[in-house]
Protein backbone atom coordinates (compact mmCIF):
# COMPACT_ATOMS: atom_id res chain seq x y z
CA UNK A 1 0.00 0.00 0.00
CA UNK A 2 1.26 3.51 -0.80
CA UNK A 3 1.53 5.97 2.05
CA UNK A 4 -1.55 8.18 2.45
CA UNK A 5 -0.81 11.86 1.90
CA UNK A 6 -3.89 12.86 3.87
CA UNK A 7 -4.98 10.80 6.87
CA UNK A 8 -8.67 10.20 7.60
CA UNK A 9 -10.25 12.61 10.08
CA UNK A 10 -9.81 11.62 13.73
CA UNK A 11 -13.53 12.05 14.37
CA UNK A 12 -15.49 11.43 11.16
CA UNK A 13 -19.02 12.82 10.95
CA UNK A 14 -20.49 9.49 9.78
CA UNK A 15 -19.68 5.83 10.17
CA UNK A 16 -19.65 4.72 6.53
CA UNK A 17 -16.31 3.98 4.79
CA UNK A 18 -16.34 7.04 2.54
CA UNK A 19 -17.11 9.49 5.35
CA UNK A 20 -14.40 7.83 7.42
CA UNK A 21 -11.88 8.30 4.57
CA UNK A 22 -9.80 11.41 3.91
CA UNK A 23 -12.81 12.86 2.08
CA UNK A 24 -14.47 13.17 5.48
CA UNK A 25 -12.30 16.26 6.08
CA UNK A 26 -14.79 18.16 3.92
CA UNK A 27 -18.23 16.84 4.96
CA UNK A 28 -20.23 19.49 3.08
CA UNK A 29 -18.53 18.91 -0.24
CA UNK A 30 -18.72 15.16 0.30
CA UNK A 31 -22.48 15.36 0.75
CA UNK A 32 -22.80 17.49 -2.38
CA UNK A 33 -20.68 15.00 -4.30
CA UNK A 34 -22.74 12.05 -3.07
CA UNK A 35 -25.91 13.82 -4.16
CA UNK A 36 -24.39 14.40 -7.61
CA UNK A 37 -23.24 10.78 -7.82
CA UNK A 38 -26.64 9.50 -6.70
CA UNK A 39 -28.37 11.67 -9.29
CA UNK A 40 -26.09 10.33 -12.00
CA UNK A 41 -26.55 6.67 -11.14
CA UNK A 42 -30.15 6.41 -9.96
CA UNK A 43 -31.93 9.42 -11.49
CA UNK A 44 -30.41 9.45 -14.96
CA UNK A 45 -31.54 8.57 -18.47
CA UNK A 46 -28.56 6.51 -19.66
CA UNK A 47 -28.73 2.82 -18.76
CA UNK A 48 -26.52 1.79 -15.85
CA UNK A 49 -24.45 -0.84 -17.74
CA UNK A 50 -23.33 1.82 -20.21
CA UNK A 51 -22.20 4.15 -17.43
CA UNK A 52 -20.51 1.25 -15.64
CA UNK A 53 -18.52 0.42 -18.77
CA UNK A 54 -17.29 4.01 -18.99
CA UNK A 55 -16.51 4.02 -15.26
CA UNK A 56 -14.42 0.86 -15.48
CA UNK A 57 -12.62 2.02 -18.63
CA UNK A 58 -11.72 5.24 -16.81
CA UNK A 59 -10.61 3.31 -13.70
CA UNK A 60 -8.25 1.18 -15.77
CA UNK A 61 -6.73 4.18 -17.55
CA UNK A 62 -6.31 6.31 -14.41
CA UNK A 63 -5.21 3.12 -12.62
CA UNK A 64 -7.30 3.51 -9.49
CA UNK A 65 -7.24 0.16 -7.69
CA UNK A 66 -10.41 0.83 -5.69
CA UNK A 67 -12.37 2.03 -8.75
CA UNK A 68 -11.10 -0.86 -10.89
CA UNK A 69 -12.29 -3.46 -8.42
CA UNK A 70 -15.63 -1.93 -7.52
CA UNK A 71 -18.77 -3.13 -9.29
CA UNK A 72 -22.16 -1.55 -8.79
CA UNK A 73 -25.03 -3.96 -8.26
CA UNK A 74 -27.46 -2.29 -10.67
CA UNK A 75 -25.39 -2.75 -13.84
CA UNK A 76 -24.71 -6.38 -12.89
CA UNK A 77 -28.41 -7.05 -12.42
CA UNK A 78 -29.00 -5.44 -15.81
CA UNK A 79 -26.62 -7.80 -17.59
CA UNK A 80 -23.10 -6.40 -17.31
CA UNK A 81 -21.26 -9.65 -16.63
CA UNK A 82 -17.58 -10.08 -15.78
CA UNK A 83 -17.13 -11.59 -19.25
CA UNK A 84 -18.09 -8.21 -20.69
CA UNK A 85 -16.05 -6.30 -18.11
CA UNK A 86 -12.98 -8.37 -19.04
CA UNK A 87 -13.18 -6.91 -22.55
CA UNK A 88 -12.96 -3.30 -21.36
CA UNK A 89 -9.24 -3.29 -22.03
CA UNK A 90 -6.77 -2.03 -24.59
CA UNK A 91 -7.52 -4.01 -27.71
CA UNK A 92 -11.28 -3.76 -27.16
CA UNK A 93 -11.74 -2.93 -30.84
CA UNK A 94 -11.08 -6.59 -31.67
CA UNK A 95 -13.35 -7.87 -28.90
CA UNK A 96 -16.88 -9.24 -29.00
CA UNK A 97 -18.33 -6.03 -27.56
CA UNK A 98 -21.23 -4.52 -29.47
CA UNK A 99 -20.69 -1.47 -31.73
CA UNK A 100 -22.50 0.67 -29.12
CA UNK A 101 -20.28 -0.61 -26.30
CA UNK A 102 -17.15 0.03 -28.36
CA UNK A 103 -18.37 3.53 -29.12
CA UNK A 104 -18.72 4.21 -25.38
CA UNK A 105 -15.13 3.11 -24.81
CA UNK A 106 -13.87 5.24 -27.72
CA UNK A 107 -15.74 8.20 -26.25
CA UNK A 108 -14.20 7.56 -22.83
CA UNK A 109 -10.73 7.29 -24.31
CA UNK A 110 -11.21 10.55 -26.21
CA UNK A 111 -12.34 12.29 -23.03
CA UNK A 112 -9.29 11.09 -21.10
CA UNK A 113 -6.79 11.87 -23.87
CA UNK A 114 -4.42 14.85 -23.70
CA UNK A 115 -6.42 16.53 -26.48
CA UNK A 116 -10.04 15.80 -25.51
CA UNK A 117 -11.66 16.64 -28.83
CA UNK A 118 -13.63 13.95 -30.70
CA UNK A 119 -13.30 13.84 -34.44
CA UNK A 120 -16.31 14.12 -36.71
CA UNK A 121 -16.58 10.36 -37.25
CA UNK A 122 -16.77 9.71 -33.51
CA UNK A 123 -19.32 12.48 -33.01
CA UNK A 124 -21.57 11.02 -35.68
CA UNK A 125 -21.13 7.53 -34.33
CA UNK A 126 -22.16 8.64 -30.85
CA UNK A 127 -25.22 10.39 -32.24
CA UNK A 128 -26.25 7.15 -33.92
CA UNK A 129 -26.30 5.42 -30.53
CA UNK A 130 -27.31 8.22 -28.14
CA UNK A 131 -29.76 11.11 -28.03
CA UNK A 132 -28.11 14.48 -27.29
CA UNK A 133 -29.34 14.50 -23.69
CA UNK A 134 -27.95 10.99 -23.18
CA UNK A 135 -24.62 12.05 -24.63
CA UNK A 136 -24.46 14.99 -22.23
CA UNK A 137 -25.13 12.64 -19.33
CA UNK A 138 -22.54 10.12 -20.48
CA UNK A 139 -19.91 12.83 -20.92
CA UNK A 140 -20.71 14.32 -17.51
CA UNK A 141 -20.52 10.81 -16.05
CA UNK A 142 -17.00 10.31 -17.39
CA UNK A 143 -15.96 13.68 -15.97
CA UNK A 144 -17.21 12.60 -12.54
CA UNK A 145 -15.61 9.14 -12.76
CA UNK A 146 -12.28 10.64 -13.81
CA UNK A 147 -12.38 13.22 -11.06
CA UNK A 148 -13.19 10.73 -8.33
CA UNK A 149 -10.49 8.29 -9.39
CA UNK A 150 -7.88 11.04 -9.69
CA UNK A 151 -8.79 12.23 -6.20
CA UNK A 152 -8.29 8.71 -4.88
CA UNK A 153 -4.90 8.12 -6.52
CA UNK A 154 -3.49 11.57 -5.79
CA UNK A 155 -4.29 11.33 -2.07
CA UNK A 156 -2.31 8.08 -1.86
CA UNK A 157 -2.87 5.25 0.60
CA UNK A 158 -4.09 2.94 -2.15
CA UNK A 159 -3.66 -0.85 -1.75
CA UNK A 160 -1.73 -2.71 -4.44
CA UNK A 161 -4.57 -5.15 -5.10
CA UNK A 162 -8.15 -5.73 -4.02
CA UNK A 163 -10.77 -8.39 -4.69
CA UNK A 164 -13.83 -7.50 -6.76
CA UNK A 165 -16.27 -5.68 -4.47
CA UNK A 166 -19.95 -5.45 -5.40
CA UNK A 167 -21.48 -2.28 -3.94
CA UNK A 168 -24.97 -0.90 -3.82
CA UNK A 169 -25.68 1.38 -6.78
CA UNK A 170 -25.29 4.99 -5.57
CA UNK A 171 -28.44 6.94 -4.84
CA UNK A 172 -29.14 10.16 -3.00
CA UNK A 173 -27.69 10.19 0.52
CA UNK A 174 -30.22 9.75 3.31
CA UNK B 1 -21.56 26.58 -30.73
CA UNK B 2 -21.88 22.97 -29.70
CA UNK B 3 -22.16 20.36 -32.43
CA UNK B 4 -25.01 18.67 -30.58
CA UNK B 5 -28.13 18.87 -32.75
CA UNK B 6 -30.38 19.80 -29.81
CA UNK B 7 -30.06 22.48 -27.20
CA UNK B 8 -31.92 23.30 -24.02
CA UNK B 9 -33.23 26.78 -23.21
CA UNK B 10 -30.57 28.81 -21.47
CA UNK B 11 -28.80 32.14 -21.25
CA UNK B 12 -25.33 30.82 -22.11
CA UNK B 13 -23.71 27.93 -24.04
CA UNK B 14 -23.20 25.83 -20.90
CA UNK B 15 -26.84 26.06 -19.87
CA UNK B 16 -27.94 25.16 -23.39
CA UNK B 17 -25.84 21.98 -23.39
CA UNK B 18 -25.72 20.77 -19.77
CA UNK B 19 -29.31 21.93 -19.40
CA UNK B 20 -30.34 18.96 -21.56
CA UNK B 21 -29.89 17.02 -18.32
CA UNK B 22 -31.42 19.45 -15.84
CA UNK B 23 -31.32 17.45 -12.59
CA UNK B 24 -27.72 16.43 -13.21
CA UNK B 25 -26.74 19.98 -14.12
CA UNK B 26 -28.32 21.29 -10.93
CA UNK B 27 -26.51 18.72 -8.76
CA UNK B 28 -23.20 19.45 -10.51
CA UNK B 29 -23.62 23.20 -10.06
CA UNK B 30 -24.46 22.77 -6.38
CA UNK B 31 -21.24 20.79 -5.91
CA UNK B 32 -19.06 23.14 -7.94
CA UNK B 33 -20.45 26.31 -6.34
CA UNK B 34 -19.78 25.06 -2.83
CA UNK B 35 -16.05 25.68 -3.08
CA UNK B 36 -16.65 29.39 -3.68
CA UNK B 37 -19.68 29.91 -1.48
CA UNK B 38 -18.24 28.14 1.56
CA UNK B 39 -14.70 29.37 0.91
CA UNK B 40 -13.24 25.89 1.22
CA UNK B 41 -10.03 27.39 -0.19
CA UNK B 42 -8.66 30.88 -0.62
CA UNK B 43 -10.55 32.23 -3.70
CA UNK B 44 -7.41 33.62 -5.33
CA UNK B 45 -5.68 30.25 -5.10
CA UNK B 46 -8.81 28.48 -6.32
CA UNK B 47 -9.13 30.83 -9.30
CA UNK B 48 -5.48 30.42 -10.22
CA UNK B 49 -5.71 26.63 -10.36
CA UNK B 50 -9.08 26.84 -12.15
CA UNK B 51 -7.62 29.01 -14.88
CA UNK B 52 -4.39 27.02 -15.13
CA UNK B 53 -6.34 23.79 -15.66
CA UNK B 54 -8.46 25.54 -18.29
CA UNK B 55 -5.28 26.73 -20.01
CA UNK B 56 -3.93 23.18 -20.09
CA UNK B 57 -7.12 22.01 -21.78
CA UNK B 58 -7.32 25.09 -24.03
CA UNK B 59 -10.90 25.28 -22.81
CA UNK B 60 -12.18 28.63 -24.00
CA UNK B 61 -15.39 28.66 -21.99
CA UNK B 62 -13.89 28.49 -18.49
CA UNK B 63 -10.97 30.66 -19.63
CA UNK B 64 -13.36 33.44 -20.62
CA UNK B 65 -14.90 33.81 -17.17
CA UNK B 66 -13.61 35.29 -13.92
CA UNK B 67 -14.84 34.46 -10.45
CA UNK B 68 -15.95 37.59 -8.63
CA UNK B 69 -14.80 36.14 -5.30
CA UNK B 70 -11.21 36.05 -6.56
CA UNK B 71 -11.36 39.52 -8.03
CA UNK B 72 -12.78 40.86 -4.76
CA UNK B 73 -9.93 39.16 -2.93
CA UNK B 74 -7.40 41.03 -5.05
CA UNK B 75 -6.57 38.80 -8.03
CA UNK B 76 -5.58 41.07 -10.90
CA UNK B 77 -5.57 40.51 -14.66
CA UNK B 78 -1.85 41.29 -14.59
CA UNK B 79 -1.24 38.27 -12.39
CA UNK B 80 -3.52 36.07 -14.50
CA UNK B 81 -1.45 37.08 -17.52
CA UNK B 82 1.57 35.52 -15.81
CA UNK B 83 -0.19 32.20 -15.28
CA UNK B 84 0.93 30.47 -18.46
CA UNK B 85 4.55 30.81 -17.32
CA UNK B 86 3.98 30.74 -13.55
CA UNK B 87 7.13 28.69 -12.87
CA UNK B 88 9.41 31.57 -13.89
CA UNK B 89 7.24 34.42 -12.71
CA UNK B 90 7.90 36.28 -9.44
CA UNK B 91 4.16 37.00 -9.18
CA UNK B 92 3.43 33.70 -7.45
CA UNK B 93 4.20 32.81 -3.87
CA UNK B 94 5.46 29.45 -2.64
CA UNK B 95 2.01 28.07 -1.82
CA UNK B 96 0.62 29.14 -5.18
CA UNK B 97 3.55 27.55 -6.98
CA UNK B 98 3.18 24.31 -5.03
CA UNK B 99 -0.53 24.16 -5.82
CA UNK B 100 -0.03 24.96 -9.50
CA UNK B 101 2.60 22.23 -9.76
CA UNK B 102 0.21 19.83 -8.02
CA UNK B 103 -2.63 20.88 -10.34
CA UNK B 104 -0.59 20.24 -13.47
CA UNK B 105 0.42 16.79 -12.28
CA UNK B 106 -3.21 16.03 -11.38
CA UNK B 107 -4.33 16.85 -14.91
CA UNK B 108 -1.49 15.12 -16.72
CA UNK B 109 -1.05 11.98 -14.62
CA UNK B 110 -2.59 11.88 -11.16
CA UNK B 111 -1.13 8.43 -10.49
CA UNK B 112 2.32 9.89 -11.08
CA UNK B 113 1.92 12.40 -8.24
CA UNK B 114 5.02 12.27 -6.03
CA UNK B 115 5.38 12.88 -2.32
CA UNK B 116 7.68 15.78 -3.20
CA UNK B 117 4.85 17.39 -5.16
CA UNK B 118 2.19 16.69 -2.55
CA UNK B 119 4.08 17.46 0.67
CA UNK B 120 4.33 21.27 0.28
CA UNK B 121 0.63 21.41 -0.57
CA UNK B 122 -0.39 19.46 2.54
CA UNK B 123 1.98 21.57 4.65
CA UNK B 124 0.53 24.81 3.31
CA UNK B 125 -3.16 23.95 3.14
CA UNK B 126 -3.48 21.34 5.87
CA UNK B 127 -5.37 18.08 5.36
CA UNK B 128 -8.86 19.62 4.92
CA UNK B 129 -7.46 22.19 2.50
CA UNK B 130 -5.70 19.53 0.48
CA UNK B 131 -8.91 17.53 0.20
CA UNK B 132 -10.72 20.68 -0.96
CA UNK B 133 -7.99 21.29 -3.54
CA UNK B 134 -8.14 17.80 -5.06
CA UNK B 135 -11.93 17.94 -5.19
CA UNK B 136 -11.82 21.32 -6.91
CA UNK B 137 -9.21 20.04 -9.35
CA UNK B 138 -11.47 17.11 -10.17
CA UNK B 139 -14.24 19.55 -11.05
CA UNK B 140 -11.99 21.85 -13.12
CA UNK B 141 -10.27 19.02 -14.98
CA UNK B 142 -13.56 17.31 -15.77
CA UNK B 143 -15.24 20.54 -16.76
CA UNK B 144 -12.49 21.59 -19.17
CA UNK B 145 -12.65 18.24 -20.91
CA UNK B 146 -16.47 18.29 -20.93
CA UNK B 147 -16.41 21.68 -22.67
CA UNK B 148 -13.90 20.51 -25.27
CA UNK B 149 -15.74 17.25 -26.00
CA UNK B 150 -19.10 18.95 -26.52
CA UNK B 151 -17.67 22.19 -27.97
CA UNK B 152 -19.02 24.53 -25.35
CA UNK B 153 -17.41 27.86 -26.18
CA UNK B 154 -18.03 31.51 -25.34
CA UNK B 155 -20.69 33.23 -27.43
CA UNK B 156 -18.18 35.45 -29.20
CA UNK B 157 -15.60 32.72 -29.93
Amino acid sequence: MSQPRVRPPAKPVGGDPITASALGHQPESLQAFLRLYGTLWSHGIVDQPTKEMARIRNARIVDCVVCKNTRFAGPREQGLTEDIVDQIRDGFEASDLTPRQKAVLRWTDAFLSPEPVPDEALRQEMLRHFKPAELVELTAAISIFMGFSKIAVSLGGMPETLPIMVEKTPDWPQ
Amino acid sequence: MSWLPEQAPGSNPLERVYGLRPNLFEAWRDFAQLFWEKRLLDPVLLELVRLRVAQMHQAAFPLASRRPEARAAGLSEAKIAELDHWWRSPAFGATEQACLRFAEQFVLDAKGMTDEQARPVVQALGEPGTVALVEALAIFDGFGRFCRMLEIEPEDA
